[in-house]
């Protein structure tokens, strides 16, 4: 289901679409599959996906791009051209949720992979002044710095109302060389069209609904925040970047984009649902075959679970080692759960099962204190510091002392069945 | 006009609805950075009915740095 909201007071001809991303259903679609795909097969689609690429690029004249329908250099106003709103109560103001931001860094102005298109929120500050967070594990941080380093201003475009699969790449931890564009065309199977922006040498999806163009101002830090986060409660207040808005682009009859975020799972937790798994899972499966699947999908990887084979004693707990180094295990991945390769861990039943009949409280869970957080997780405490809790649900092998010699109940064959009863559902559906 | 967040004298009026009709108007504190409009509830944009948790109460320097600005290179 999608929200799209007309006639807003003071903004006429202005719309607001909501919950783009906000089901299973919706996901599915994006992905080309029926809507009633199940979650682990939406992840190994997506897999099989991730691996086109890259996709290719398409470059449209600035002149032809819809993105540039509407130029606006003068007298720039945001919430006057913007049909923006407080998304939780307590906010400290209107914030971009849903934008896809790209920047360059500049000591390789020339390289494109390295260009990134990150989600961020953005409060909206003044006429053309917009607060950032840019967190230290963020690329566009390491950007942010190196301007800073040389005290340049750094540009930056806030593209808005994208195609869905660059939103849903724009908040996929991939790593810092790698192109969001390169892997949204891979996923879409056709070439991402892309235009320069208007003030600066940035590529820009040519189809984006509304494009703000502007500069991070080097060097500057103003207070940013609270917002209602992901995990379900507010974040503090801190100083952050900030950056000035010198241009706005937009289609003819724009439609403005943005996400709403509560206690989960609301949009958010869709968006950032399979796209926090596969690339843990796949920094994993480069050194770790036996891993079978990632479930990472609860507050952005806070919690993951992890079903791996264990080719030896303890070999388990080293997989939650392993996704406590990747780039984004190491602030994120707090509660890991490793279970077998036999347990589905998107189906929590089974997860839970596990728990309950494989682990050994005194030998399988393991506390690792004082280790990076996330800084938005309330339990973050100095903000930016954490712990992890490992609980290995997974079988023993040899030479750890294997289980009480147990024998498992066969599940009854009932794959044939499964089919047949989802046929009937869809049908009953259709009717 | 004083902040309804931080109560200082720092506010003002930055936009109003663009089609003219005065639908809303809203504004900005330039000290905390906190925007309203004046339409919103009443619970939100005055200061005595305003929830304490949410009131900025520091100094702007006491609020944490995430990413320290870099030293600057010769």
């Amino acid at each position: 289901m999608n929200i799209y909201i007309e006639n807003i007071k003071g903004h006429p001809g202005k719309s607001v679409a909501l919950n783009v991303h906000g089901s299973w259903a919706n996901i599915a679609v994006m992905m080309g599959m029926d809507k009633n795909t199940p979650v682990k097969e939406q992840f190994f689609n997506f897999l099989g996906a991730w691996d086109k690429y890259p996709g290719e690029i398409k470059f449209i004249d600035k002149d032809k791009a819809p993105c540039h329908e509407v130029v606006i250099k003068d007298n720039i106003n945001i919430v006057e051209m913007l049909p923006m709103f407080r998304i939780n109560k307590w906010d400290a103001g209107c914030f971009f949720s849903k934008a896809s931001v790209v920047t360059k860094d500049p000591y390789e102005p020339d390289n494109f992979d390295t260009q990134n298109v990150g989600t961020y929120r953005m409060q909206v500050m003044g006429k053309d002044l917009v607060g950032i967070q840019a967190l230290g594990f963020h690329d566009i941080a390491r950007h942010i710095t190196h301007a800073e380093e040389t005290n340049k201003p750094l540009p930056i475009a806030v593209c808005l109302g994208v195609d869905p699969v660059l939103t849903f790449m724009a908040s996929t931890p991939i790593n810092y060389d790698q192109s969001e564009y390169k892997f949204a065309a891979a996923i879409n199977g056709i070439p991402m069209e892309l235009t320069k922006a208007l003030t600066s040498d940035l590529d820009i999806p040519a189809n984006a609904e509304y494009v703000l163009e502007g500069e991070i101002l080097p060097r500057v830090r103003v207070p940013e925040g609270p917002f209602g986060e992901f995990p379900g409660s507010y974040s503090g207040m801190r100083l952050q970047s900030q950056f000035r808005v010198k241009c706005i682009t937009h289609r003819k009859a724009p439609i403005f984009e943005n996400l709403f975020m509560g206690r989960p799972w609301t949009e958010i937790d869709y968006l950032m649902g399979l796209n926090t798994c596969v690339p843990l899972y796949k920094q994993l499966k480069e050194t770790m075959p036996e891993v079978v699947a990632v479930n990472a999908m609860y507050q952005h990887g806070l919690t993951a679970i992890i079903s791996t084979g264990n080719r030896f004693g303890g070999y388990a707990k080293s997989v939650a080692f392993r996704l406590a180094s990747t780039p984004h295990g190491i602030s994120y991945c707090k509660n890991i759960i490793l279970v077998g390769p036999d347990v589905d861990p998107f189906n929590l039943e089974q997860v839970m099962w596990s728990l309950s009949a494989r682990v050994r409280p005194a030998k399988d869970v393991i506390v690792i204190p004082n280790t990076p957080g996330m800084p938005l997780d309330p339990t973050s405490e100095p903000a930016g510091m954490g712990a992890k809790f490992i609980v290995d649900a997974t079988q023993p092998a040899a030479p750890d002392l294997i289980l009480r010699d147990t024998r498992l109940i066969d599940n009854p064959d009932s794959k044939g069945f499964e089919k047949i009863i989802a046929d009937l559902q869809k049908a009953a559906t259709k009717k | 006009m004083k902040c309804v967040r931080c109560l200082h004298d720092t506010a003002a009026k930055f936009a109003e609805a663009p089609d003219k009709s005065g639908a809303w108007e809203m504004y900005a504190c330039s000290r905390c950075n906190f925007t309203w409009r004046n339409t919103e509830e009443p619970e939100v944009i005055t200061p005595e009915l305003r929830d304490k948790n949410f009131q900025f109460t520091q100094e702007v320097s006491d609020l944490q740095i995430l990413v320290p600005v870099p030293p600057l290179k010769k």
